[in-house]
C-alpha cells in the first residue's frame, strides 16, 4: 500500500470515529462491558478453581513402612519420583501422638497399652492431579505396606477443578461469541449508516479493500478502547474486592497475583481489538457484496 | 471504445427498460442520449460503468464484455470511467475540495498531483470560491457541478454524463456542455444523456434518440427530435 493511501485512510478513519462520536461511543461502551461481563467469569472461575486446587493440593499421601523396611532406601526411592515435592518421615510415636491429639485421649495412657502403627512418610505431590499416581508407585517400592489419602476428598475436589475449568472455558466461548455479535452489529449500524458513502466509493472505483480499511480501524479502535476501559474497571475493582475478601473472610483467599492481572489486562484488550476487527469484517461482508 | 450489442435490460417485475439495442462510439466522440423521461438513458449508461448488468446481450468497454469481468478488476473498469449522476451522489460529510479529491485518493494519487488538479477543474466548473462548503450547503446546480468536477478530475479515456445540465440555468448549461464537447475534442470519449432540446440543438452533434427502450434515431449530426 502507498504511503498517501495509508495516510488517506487512516484519517479517514479518524475523521468518522470524531464524526460518529455517539456510535462509536455506544461500540465502545458495548465492547467494554460484554469484556467485563468476560473478566468477571474468568476471575470467578478462576478463583474458585485455585480455591479446589489448594484444598486438594493440603492433600498429603501416607506411606507406611513394612515392619523390615529399609527407611533410608525407600526415602530414597520417594524423592526420586520428581512428582513428588516433598517427604518428611513419621515415627509411629510421632502418628500415635497425633491420633491421640485428634481423639482427645491421653498419649501415654495410649502408648502404654502398645503402638500398633507403623512408621511412616507423609509425601506431598508437586500437583495435586498426581497424587493418585504417586500412591501406586509408592506401593511397588519394597518395604512399603501402604500408601494412604483421602481419596475421596481428593477426587471430589480434582474433579471439580476440572469442572470449573471446563465450564470457564464453554462460558468464555459463548460470551467471546456473544460480543463478536454485539460488535459486529453495532459496526454493521456505522456502515448501514454509511451505506450510501460505501457504494458512491464503489462507482467512483474504490476496492472493497480501499472502502474497508477505514472501517477495520476504526473498529480496531472501538475494540482496543473497549478493551483498555474493561481492563481500567475490572483491575482496581477486583484488587478491591479481592483485599476486602481476605481482610473479612480469612478463610476464603482470592488469587491476588500481578501476573494472573497483567495476563487478564492484555488478554481483555488482545480480545477487544479482535473482535472490534472481526466484527467490522463480518459486518462489512453484507455491503460489499455487489460490486 | 463502446460497443453495445443486441442489449436489453429487463427490471423485477416485467419492466423492459432496454430492447434490442445495437450502439457503437469510436474513442473521442461527443454523442447525446435522448428521450422522454423513463425512456432507459440512465439505464444505458449504468451498463457502460456496470451499475447494472444486461439480461441479454453484450457490453463491451475498451476490449473488455462488462458481465464477464472478475469482481475485483470492476473498480478499474470504474476507474476509467468518469460519471456525472443524475442525483450526483456526493459524499455528504465531506466538502467540495473533498469530494473532488477522492476520486484522485481512490487512484492513490500523490498530495502534490491533488493539490494541483482539484483548484484547476472546480476552476473549470466555475466553484473555485466554494471549496470549502458541504453539499448540503450548496445549490442543486452548484453540487451537479461539483459532480463534473469529480467525473473530470483524473482525466479519464470515457466521460458518462446522465443530465449534466438539469439544474443549470441556460447560459451555464451551454457553458458545462461546450466544456464536455471540447473534452471529447481532446480524445474523451463523451456520452451526454439529455432532454433539453435548446442544447441538442446548438451543438450539432451525434444524438442517439430511445423511445421506451429503443433507439428510434441515431444521427451522426443533428438537433434534438426533429426527424424523429
Ligand atoms: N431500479 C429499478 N427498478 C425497476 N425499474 C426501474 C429501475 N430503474 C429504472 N427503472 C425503470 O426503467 C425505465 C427506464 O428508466 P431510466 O432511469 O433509464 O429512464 P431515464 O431515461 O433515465 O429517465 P429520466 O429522464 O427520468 O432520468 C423506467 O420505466 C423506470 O421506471
Ligand atoms: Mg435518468
Amino acid at each position: 500500500m502507498r504511503l498517501n493511501t495509508a495516510q488517506f485512510l487512516i484519517s479517514q478513519a479518524w475523521s468518522a470515529i470524531l464524526r460518529n462520536g455517539a456510535i462509536t461511543g455506544a461500540a465502545i461502551t458495548n465492547i467494554s462491558v460484554a469484556l467485563c461481563v468476560l473478566g468477571v467469569f474468568v476471575l470467578t472461575a478462576y478463583n474458585l478453581q485455585a480455591q479446589a486446587m489448594q484444598q486438594a493440593a493440603a492433600v498429603e499421601i501416607t506411606v507406611d513402612l513394612a515392619k523390615d523396611a529399609k527407611r533410608a532406601e525407600v526415602e530414597k526411592s520417594l524423592r526420586a519420583n520428581e512428582r513428588v515435592k516433598a517427604v518428611r518421615f513419621v515415627p509411629k510415636a510421632e502418628a500415635l501422638e497425633g491420633l491421640a491429639q485428634r481423639w482427645g485421649l491421653d498419649f501415654s495412657t495410649l502408648s502404654r497399652v502398645g503402638n500398633p502403627l507403623p512408621d511412616a512418610f507423609r509425601v506431598v505431590p508437586v500437583k495435586p492431579d498426581d497424587i493418585e499416581a504417586i500412591a501406586e508407585q509408592a506401593e511397588q517400592i519394597p518395604g512399603v505396606a501402604e500408601a494412604r489419602y483421602a481419596q475421596q476428598t481428593t477426587t471430589k475436589l480434582l474433579k471439580l477443578a476440572r469442572g470449573i475449568k471446563l465450564a470457564g472455558l464453554v462460558a468464555v466461548i459463548i460470551l467471546g461469541t456473544a460480543s463478536l455479535l454485539l460488535v459486529s452489529v453495532t459496526i454493521r449500524l456505522t456502515i448501514y449508516a454509511r451505506r450510501r458513502e460505501v457504494r458512491i466509493m464503489q462507482l467512483v472505483g474504490a476496492t472493497n479493500w480501499f472502502i474497508r480499511w477505514p472501517f477495520l480501524l476504526e473498529g480496531w479502535f472501538q475494540g482496543t478502547t473497549g478493551g483498555i476501559v474493561a481492563t481500567a474497571l475490572l483491575l482496581p475493582g477486583y484488587a478491591y474486592l479481592a483485599s476486602l475478601i481476605s481482610s473479612n473472610l480469612g478463610f476464603i483467599r482470592p488469587v491476588q497475583s500481578t501476573e494472573l492481572m497483567v495476563a487478564l489486562g492484555i488478554g481483555l484488550v488482545l480480545m477487544g481489538s479482535l473482535f472490534g476487527v472481526l466484527g467490522s469484517l463480518i459486518g462489512l461482508q453484507r455491503y460489499l457484496q455487489e460490486v | 471504445m463502446i460497443h453495445i450489442q443486441d442489449v436489453s435490460v429487463a427490471y423485477p417485475k416485467g419492466i423492459q427498460a432496454l430492447s434490442g439495442v445495437d450502439l457503437h462510439f469510436e474513442r473521442g466522440e461527443f454523442a447525446f442520449i435522448t428521450g422522454a423521461s423513463g425512456s432507459g438513458k440512465s439505464t444505458l449508461l449504468q451498463l457502460i460503468y456496470r451499475e447494472l448488468e444486461p439480461t441479454r446481450g453484450q457490453v463491451i468497454v475498451d476490449g473488455h464484455d462488462v458481465s464477464q469481468l472478475p469482481r475485483h478488476r470492476v473498480p478499474l473498469l470504474r476507474r476509467k470511467v468518469g460519471v456525472v449522476f443524475q442525483d450526483f451522489r456526493l459524499l455528504p460529510m465531506q466538502t467540495v475540495w473533498e469530494n473532488v479529491g477522492f476520486a484522485l485518493d481512490v487512484i492513490g494519487a500523490t498530495k502534490r498531483d491533488k493539490h494541483h488538479r482539484v483548484p484547476l477543474v472546480l476552476e473549470l466548473v466555475g466553484l473555485a470560491d466554494r471549496a470549502d462548503a458541504y453539499p448540503d450547503q450548496l445549490s442543486g446546480g452548484e453540487q451537479q457541478r461539483v459532480c463534473i468536477a469529480r467525473a473530470l478530475v483524473n482525466t479519464p479515456p470515457l466521460l458518462l454524463a446522465d443530465e449534466p445540465t438539469g439544474n443549470l440555468d441556460p447560459v451555464i448549461s451551454l457553458n458545462i456542455v461546450q466544456l464536455l464537447c471540447d473534452i471529447a475534442d481532446r480524445g474523451t470519449t463523451v456520452l451526454c444523456a439529455t432532454h433539453d432540446t435548446h442544447i441538442v440543438d446548438a451543438m450539432q452533434r451525434r444524438v442517439v434518440a430511445l423511445v421506451q427502450g429503443v433507439v428510434v434515431r441515431d444521427e451522426k449530426t443533428g438537433g434534438s427530435y426533429d426527424a424523429a
